[in-house]
């Protein structure tokens, strides 16, 4: 979805960026202060969150972090909806094959991934 | 907190999401298809207390979940496979596997009552993590209504494709009432399907907060949100990377 949205704009993303934090940089507004408000808010650490909330508002707006703090909070459902009902992960949505994307983004080396789950 | 009390904060908050909130409050504390309102309203509470859990955190820590000793700090109100059901699921949900399900259901738990707590479970922690990341409080859980769960299961349902039963779209029927908003939807909005209501509510919360449905995959209309369609998926693609979400 990431790539996605990035190529609607005519712009290129390395996914590798998506497990390793884009310390590299990523061509998207703010990114930098986005991405530390989203650990701050999964690591649940009230203090950085704050921190990243003041940092954050004067670049996007109000309404800009509520969405971005609704987002957050979107993917802290999907993923336990997902994780929990071990729905399939190896085609997208519209029924493309992933090997490649998971390799290039990082995802191989997750947990589920090493044939260690069972 | 209300509603209204989303006044707490002076970020312009859009007016769907706490009425989705308030939608999903009332939803939680009634009845559901296997759990009475009593018993979601346990799970929910249950949820939020497994934030601090000493076991959980060895859990989350060891190499392997599977063979750390010892007990969860539960409020002891729930069995052990639901306590368990619950804290994996909030505290280490990128190393849940399918035996891991099995050994849930051993302990005599339904699928159907599996798949309704996975699903409040999302719903909850949707809801406070929204909450705190504004810096607002946990709203206090709202009183249980009386009532009877509906123990609906869906002639459709068939464990096939996931590790719990689904309704694939074509086997949706008119008793489960509205299900999909397209026979393409993805496995992500089927996989709550074998209690439909959870998926109604699910949806409805989570649809709200991230993007409709019907815009989920077009890339080509212009952004709904206030901020742009790579920063949302920039946020959502991190939030599943530290999850270790494979999706």
């Amino acid at each position: 979805m990431l790539r996605e949205s990035m190529q609607s704009e005519g712009k290129q993303v390395a996914l590798a960026g998506v497990t390793s934090g884009f310390e590299d940089g990523v061509d998207v507004a703010h990114a930098a202060e986005l991405l530390e408000f989203t650990e701050a808010v999964v690591l649940r650490d009230a203090s950085r969150l704050a921190a990243a909330r003041a940092a954050l508002l004067p670049l996007i707006g109000g309404a800009g972090l509520v969405d971005a703090a609704a987002t957050v909070a979107a993917f802290h459902g999907f993923v336990r909806v997902a994780d929990a009902i071990g729905i399939p992960h190896f085609t997208s949505p519209a029924g493309g094959e992933l090997s490649g994307l998971r390799a290039e983004a990082g995802v191989d080396t997750f947990y589920r991934m090493q044939g260690a789950a069972h | 907190m209300s509603a209204s009390a989303f006044a707490e904060t002076a970020l312009p908050v859009r007016a769907d999401l706490p009425e989705s909130h308030e939608r999903a409050w009332q939803a939680l504390a009634a009845a559901g298809t296997w759990l009475d309102g009593q018993r979601r309203l346990a799970v929910a509470a249950e949820i939020r207390h497994a934030y601090g859990c000493a076991h959980c955190t060895r859990i989350k820590a060891a190499l392997s979940p599977n063979g750390v000793a010892g007990a969860h700090d539960s409020l002891g109100e729930l069995s052990h496979a639901e306590v368990e059901l619950i804290h994996r699921t909030v505290n280490d949900p990128g190393r849940l596997s399918e035996a891991w399900t099995q050994s849930i259901l051993a302990l005599r738990m339904s699928e159907g009552e599996y798949v309704e707590i996975a699903g409040i479970i999302a719903m909850v922690m949707m809801m406070d993590t929204f909450t705190r990341a504004l810096g607002l409080p946990d709203r206090p859980l709202p009183k249980a209504v009386a009532g009877a769960p509906t123990r609906y299961r869906p002639p459709g349902a068939r464990k096939d494709a996931a590790w719990l039963p689904i309704v694939e779209p074509p086997d949706v029927i008119e008793a489960d009432g509205p299900m999909y908003p397209s026979p393409k939807a993805g496995y992500i909005y089927r996989a709550l399907s074998s209690v439909p209501q959870t998926m109604r509510d699910y949806w409805a919360l989570a649809n709200c907060h991230y993007l409709p449905g019907a815009a989920i995959y077009r890339f080509d209309l212009p952004t709904m949100r206030a901020i742009s369609r790579p920063q949302t998926e920039l946020l959502a693609s991190r939030v599943s990377a530290l999850h270790q979400c494979l999706y």
